[in-house]
């Protein structure tokens, strides 16, 4: 009987112990199929089930960057309707010598562009010039340097402007100009596209070569 | 003109480019070219009882920037103060305090001139000599008036140098004279604009060469004849406006009475009111 008892105890401990263990991988099973947001006995990290996952993602809201072109196209010139034409690409030049009057007043041209609803494309600057102002001396033959003159030049591109609102514009850039700073106001062409690129004359020379 | 324009301190250059090029700097002018061609003009319907006139409302623009209030004066004083607070040495000066560090130190009495570096030029021409210099030649740069007495006769085309003047003549209408902007009856097979531009061009004596801001105009009257001069087929006449700008005007070979430069302000002084009225919508004060 005692050894009866104590067999059927071994076989319930190894019966329970086999149960505790199925039992445990049925839980697991359970949990990883279903991923039921239970306790803490388990290992597996909650975050991503939680409602605050991804809290702090903006990348997806941002607007597609497409990969950088070398090289924008020119814009065509509008063609231009019988009576109400409009201008194709200009481009307004201001240049003087004193920088700050020259960006402020390209500021308020962009502004007043900007305000009249005229379509600025961009707003760039070219780079500065530099003069020496060389002086003959009285007594000799040597020249020397009497000061140093900066040019600098700030360019408004504005397209499409209404041939009838043309000479209110004018008229009003031309009251405000200060004094000192160059206006000009000349069409867009490839070449002053192409000017703003630095010159390569390595890549001249090859195809120089090339071409002889 | 009595004086000619003398140098003014800093020169205003104005360069405007249609498809041609117009130089406003040293006061050379070439003309735009009249890039959008006349289009067929539709001839004036048959029974239009109204003549069409062109006008040029001719503008000296101003010359010099606008005097500022007390408020800016004391607003760009306390600017600059700022900016001179704020700011580092120049060159310049960080010489003149090297050379002023040096004389000191010679002063002394165990001064070793061995001891100096990079001496050379600096002891032939110090930078306080330098300043002398340039004090020396601002002294004797005079630059021009500001104003020339802005009650000065109407027909001086330099007074208000800060405001834009606006040209009025004198010409008949009907019988009476009358102030008016520069205007002549419009031919056919000719653009409006191309009829100011014969208006301005009519002014005896005038090269005046001024710059068309447009082919649109910019303002519009009409008026009606008086009824003894109405004839069938013309009620009365419709006057066009076309803006034009020049920089440097030269005096107008007219009678002294017959033209005048005026500001916006002044024009109440010499149109008819209905006439104002019309041209005050586009005449713009700076």
């Amino acid at each position: 009987m005692n050894h009866l008892t104590s067999l059927k105890r071994v076989i319930l401990l190894q019966n329970t112990r086999a149960l505790m263990y199925a039992a445990s991988l049925v839980q697991n099973e359970l949990l990883t199929t279903q991923k039921m947001p239970w306790g803490t006995l388990l290992t597996n990290r909650q975050y991503k089930s939680m409602p605050t996952h991804g809290i702090g993602k903006y990348r997806h809201l941002l607007p597609k960057t497409l990969p950088k072109k070398k090289k924008d196209k020119i814009q065509m010139k509008q063609i231009k309707a019988a009576t109400d034409t409009e201008f194709g690409v200009l481009n307004v030049c201001v240049s003087g010598y004193d920088m700050t009057l020259v960006e402020h007043y390209s500021q308020y041209i962009h502004n007043f562009c900007n305000h009249l609803d005229v379509k600025v494309v961009e707003s760039y600057a070219l780079p500065t010039k530099t003069t020496e102002v060389m002086v003959m001396q009285d007594q000799g033959t040597k020249m020397y340097v009497d000061g140093i003159l900066k040019t600098h030049e700030r360019v408004v591109q504005i397209s499409e402007m209404k041939a009838t609102l043309c000479p209110i514009v004018m008229e009003v850039l031309l009251k405000n100009q200060p004094e000192g700073v160059k206006l000009c106001v000349k069409e867009h062409t490839e070449a002053d596209f192409q000017s703003r690129f630095k010159a390569r004359p390595e890549l001249e020379g090859l195809i120089a070569k090339v071409n002889n | 003109m009595a004086a000619p324009f003398r140098s003014v301190y800093r020169p205003l250059w104005r360069i405007i480019t249609g498809s041609g090029r117009l130089t406003v700097g040293m006061r050379t002018f070439s003309f735009t070219e009249n890039h959008f061609s006349a289009k067929n003009h539709k001839t004036a319907s048959v029974g239009s009882p109204w003549t069409l006139h062109g006008a040029v409302c001719l503008q000296r623009l101003p010359v010099i920037s606008q005097d500022r209030n007390p408020i800016e004066e004391e607003f760009s004083g306390l600017m600059q103060q700022m900016e001179l607070e704020r700011s580092l040495l120049s060159d310049h000066e960080l010489r003149l305090l090297e050379d002023a560090a040096r004389i000191s130190r010679k002063q002394e009495e165990d001064y070793d001139s061995d001891e100096e570096e990079d001496y050379g030029d600096n002891e032939i021409v110090t930078a306080q000599d330098l300043e002398d210099a340039w004090e020396q030649k601002l002294k004797q740069f005079h630059p021009a008036q500001r104003s020339n007495g802005d009650k000065l006769d109407v027909s001086s085309s330099e007074r208000c140098l800060a405001d834009s003047l606006v040209l009025l003549i004198k010409q008949d209408v009907g019988s009476q004279k009358v102030w008016l902007l520069p205007q002549i009856q419009w031919k056919a097979e000719e653009t409006l604009r191309q009829t100011a531009e014969r208006a301005l061009a009519n002014l005896p004596g005038s090269d005046l060469k001024a710059t068309f801001l447009g082919n649109a105009p910019c303002g519009f009257y009409k008026y009606k004849y008086p009824k003894d001069i109405q004839k069938e087929g013309s009620v009365g006449a419709k006057v066009f406006f076309f803006k034009a700008v020049t920089c440097s005007p030269k005096h107008l070979p007219l009678e002294k009475n017959s033209f005048a430069w005026v500001k916006k302000d002044e024009l109440k002084d010499f149109l008819m009111p209905e006439y104002l009225k019309q041209v005050n919508r586009f005449i713009m004060s700076l």
